[in-house]
């Protein structure tokens, strides 16, 4: 044993004094999916990929303090709000992103500092035979707040992003005073107390608990796919997909993405890793494996995501980057209605 | 007072300072200021968050008490079928961790879950969720810690119970006590301070669990402390809240000792010993003892256990996307490394309290507790905090080489904030061993001509070998199932049972989840397995 624990001793030092051709991420969205991306760039370009993945705010205070010893190039995460926060606070660099980059990312999805990977809409999902079409029609998110719905819909907790982040885009669109008010209707309309993750709010409906649920789009799929079991596969199949505010400004969009960290010691490796990223390859593997929408055009998310034919309208005139800087408005209105 | 600072007594101060950081740092938060979140908190959901993290540690407590307490009294007191059996299987629930419980118990209940795949097999298809109970939230949580965190109280009062004299029982007896009334009025004030201990444990565990309660995400004040640094940015009010937290443990210890004050407990000298007789139970009795042990097994290891094998089973292919052999030996390398280190400072330190008696060594020991009641995360932010600023005003100050990437994602790191998390549980638990060994003996050998050194390894050391391996066993499986600490501050690329499965969960892929945490549970299984006879003391054996 002694050893054994000798020998590895000698290889963990070994391992961590090795320099070659590499690239360190810090990953909050961490799908193993991601992980044979990564070996699949390994083994085109030769760029190790090192990984350590964790709760967003624990890494982002782990590349704080580190300073300039941080030797993380990439933060990764699945929130828009959370890469324009951190970069506002002045940890992360202008990425230099390449032209490929720039070409293959619209604009609203990307800053100097950062930019998207692949796209999740929060969407509602609703049960047909106890919603009709007439009901829905013309539904938006501020339509959640309609009394129509009272005790008819779930939706999960205050303290979920996502949910903070869909807030958000509501606090911009239709300022504080009013995003309150909705919240407090919201909560009156509520089936049951938040409780559970979005797949468990989609299943809530499938089982009659409820009428119509919010949730990313990626966990519906994730039902359909068999991943979760024959059951969940069928329940899926009772619920269907609506992309509310057509009319208006459209469905709310997040982003996955990743930003360039301030003292990043592998720029260019980490620009080609981002380029690798949005390859046709890599994004084709991102919408069968996450049932992500692809971040490049040319790609055609997985069959079992709605909205494949990309022919709904996304909301891009609400900048991504204001749910980081409405995050705070949008939990504190949340809780004032009482939403647990 | 100069005679009494040696070499022993600076490594044992060293030792309580480093052990200190977390404390010193999280208290430095009150020098701060605060974000908006405190005063919206304070308008809404302060008093219901308080309320609720009040009911969740009544909750564990009680089930605990009742459980650990309750079997601890059957196996030491009656022999019925299986008794042997369950002495030490009941121990395997701590090879489950409270965030795998939770695991199960949410597949195993929610809509569409286990439970109605049974159903639909056994009776056909219908909508079956409606009648399937639900056990989330608040619910969800006690059962997760209390099955999980029971072990304490039963290992400790069993213990205890063991060295209970027959003499206090035949007291009880000829008083006129029934066997009922025995329990209550002899048996269990007299094992007062073990089970006070186990419970002690049981409540830090739960005022500073992440997994279990984060999962369901339970609103309690650990929800406050993570709203409080994830959507306001407020890390003050965060390290202000586990402070606070930090302080009613404090309390709580306070009030159990000083009401305990004038009690005495001491163990019967030798010669007044009387072994205890086993009553023999049968018919309907021994039927219901073997049948409340038998649930208690099932709902603590056998469950859990089932569910992450059904989907291991169900889901081959997750099994072989594993690189099994890296994850263990990363996992045990970190168990046998912080296992060392724990077990020879905690000697270091308790034999330098020994020899200079000094009183505030003692109480600086008492101190270390605030590493195991602080939530495992604000531990781990404390400690990198803390090694960032020593770098910038005392190791940049002197144009030294930077100390961060030594502590900040290296073994070493979490090796150490290991240690200051676990060393209570390492140092309490060999202190009690010590003070078992009298002083009288150390004299004896110092007159025979034994130098200090050749005392502890010759006298000392065999003495507490039971002791050293029962703590070595629980920090063991301490650091196999920790997972906030592991997850923030570790190299790239490491990855561990737990935090394998953990990233899994967070990804809703629970079926992934289930062959790291049943690998976990196999290995703890293991530890506990070999080591049993030893955390089982036994004298009758």
């Amino acid at each position: 044993m002694r050893k054994l624990t000798i020998i590895s001793l000698f290889f963990a030092l070994i391992s961590s004094f090795t320099i070659a051709a590499e690239v360190n991420i810090f990953s909050a969205r961490h799908y193993d999916s991601d992980v044979q991306l990564y070996e699949k760039f390994t083994a085109a370009t030769g760029i190790k990929v090192n990984v350590v993945s964790g709760k967003d705010k624990a890494l982002q205070k782990r590349i704080t303090e580190e300073g300039a010893d941080c030797v993380g190039d990439l933060y990764i995460t699945a929130d828009a709000g959370r890469l324009g926060a951190f970069a506002a606070k002045g940890m992360m660099q202008n990425a230099g992103w390449s032209k490929a980059i720039r070409d293959a990312v619209p604009s609203q999805f990307r800053s100097k500092k950062w930019t998207g990977i692949a796209k999740r809409a929060r969407i509602i999902y609703y049960s047909p035979e106890r919603v009709s079409a007439n009901e829905l029609n013309g539904m938006t998110y501020e339509g959640l707040a309609d009394p129509k719905w009272k005790g008819r819909l779930v939706i999960r907790k205050s303290n979920n992003i996502y949910n903070q982040s869909l807030v958000a885009s509501l606090v911009k669109n239709n300022g504080k005073a009013k995003t309150a008010e909705w919240s407090k209707a919201v909560v009156a309309n509520m089936a049951r107390t938040p409780k559970g993750n979005d797949r468990a709010q989609i299943m809530a409906v499938a089982a009659g608990e409820a009428d119509i649920a919010v949730a990313n789009t990626y966990y519906h799929a994730l039902m359909l796919s068999g991943k979760k079991g024959a059951e969940q596969q069928e329940a899926a199949k009772k619920v269907m997909p609506f992309f509310p505010n057509q009319q208006d400004r459209g469905t709310h969009i997040n982003i996955s993405g990743a930003g360039m960290l301030k003292h990043a010691p592998n720029k260019a490796n980490a620009v080609k890793l981002v380029e690798f990223l949005l390859s046709e390859e890599a994004q084709n593997h991102i919408v069968n494996n996450t049932f992500e929408y692809p971040m490049i055009s040319g790609v055609i998310p997985n069959d079992l995501v709605p909205g494949k034919e990309m022919n709904f309208v996304m909301d891009t005139k609400t900048s991504v980057k204001s749910y980081g800087a409405k995050q705070a408005d949008a939990l504190e209105v949340m809780l004032a209605a009482g939403w647990q | 007072m100069l005679r009494k600072i040696n070499i022993w007594y600076i490594t044992s101060l060293l030792i309580s300072l480093v052990v200190a950081i977390p404390i010193l740092t999280v208290f430095s938060s009150f020098f701060d200021t605060t974000s908006a979140f405190v005063e919206v908190l304070k308008n809404t959901f302060l008093l219901q968050y308080i309320f609720n993290s009040i009911c969740l540690l009544i909750g564990v407590l009680t089930l605990t008490f009742i459980i650990g307490v309750g079997c601890a009294y059957m196996v030491s007191f009656y022999n019925f079928p299986g008794v042997n059996f369950f002495k030490w299987a009941l121990i395997l629930s701590f090879a489950v961790p409270p965030y795998i419980y939770a695991y199960s118990l949410t597949a195993f209940f929610e809509n569409y879950g286990t439970a109605f795949t049974i159903l639909t097999n056994i009776f056909g298809e219908y909508n079956y969720n409606q009648y399937i109970p639900k056990f989330d939230e608040l619910l969800g949580a006690i059962l997760s810690l209390s099955f999980s965190l029971f072990g304490y109280v039963y290992i400790l009062t069993r213990a205890s119970f063991l060295y209970q004299s027959q003499n206090l029982i035949d007291i009880g007896r000829n008083i006129g006590f029934s066997k009922i009334e025995s329990l209550f009025k002899v048996i269990i004030p007299s094992a007062r301070p073990a089970i006070i201990a186990g419970l002690s444990l049981v409540s830090m565990e739960t005022l500073s669990e992440f997994g279990a309660v984060d999962f369901f995400s339970v609103n309690t004040l650990t929800t406050a402390i993570y709203n409080s640094w994830i959507s306001f940015d407020d890390l003050v009010f965060a390290n202000q809240l586990s402070f606070y937290l930090l302080i009613f443990i404090f309390a709580a210890f306070l009030i159990e000792n000083f009401s305990r004050n004038n009690a005495k407990y001491h163990l019967p000298s030798k010669g007044g010993f009387k072994e205890k007789q086993k009553i023999n139970l049968t018919g309907k009795k021994s039927l219901l003892f073997f049948l409340g042990c038998s649930i208690v097994f099932f709902l603590s290891f056998i469950f859990p256990t089932s569910q992450m094998l059904y989907w291991t089973l169900k889901y081959p292919k997750h099994f072989h996307d594993l690189n099994i052999t890296q994850l263990f030996f990363n996992t045990i390398y970190l168990v046998i490394l912080s296992s060392l280190v724990l077990i020879v400072f905690s000697f270091i330190s308790n034999y330098g309290n020994r020899v200079s008696r000094s009183k505030f060594l003692n109480a600086l020991t008492t101190f270390s507790i605030s590493g195991y009641a602080i939530p495992g995360v604000i531990l781990a932010v404390a400690f990198i905090t803390f090694i960032s600023w020593f770098d910038e005003n005392f190791v940049k100050v002197y144009d030294l080489k930077s100390i961060k990437k030594i502590f900040i994602g290296s073994i070493a790191g979490l090796v150490i904030v290991y240690f200051v998390r676990f060393y209570s549980l390492a140092c309490n638990g060999l202190k009690s061993g010590y003070e078992k060994i009298n002083r009288s003996v150390d004299e004896s050998a110092y007159l025979i001509g034994y130098s200090k050194f050749k005392t502890f390894t010759k006298v000392h050391v065999p003495y507490l070998r039971n002791s050293v391996l029962f703590i070595i066993i629980l920090v063991s499986l301490e650091i196999i199932r920790e997972l906030p600490i592991t997850l923030i501050l570790r190299p790239f690329n490491y990855e561990t049972f737990a935090t394998t499965a953990y990233i899994f969960a967070s990804q809703d892929l629970l079926e992934a989840a289930a062959v790291p945490a049943l690998l976990l549970i196999s290995i703890a299984s293991l530890f506990i397995l070999l080591t049993s006879k030893y955390i089982l003391r036994d004298n009758s054996e």
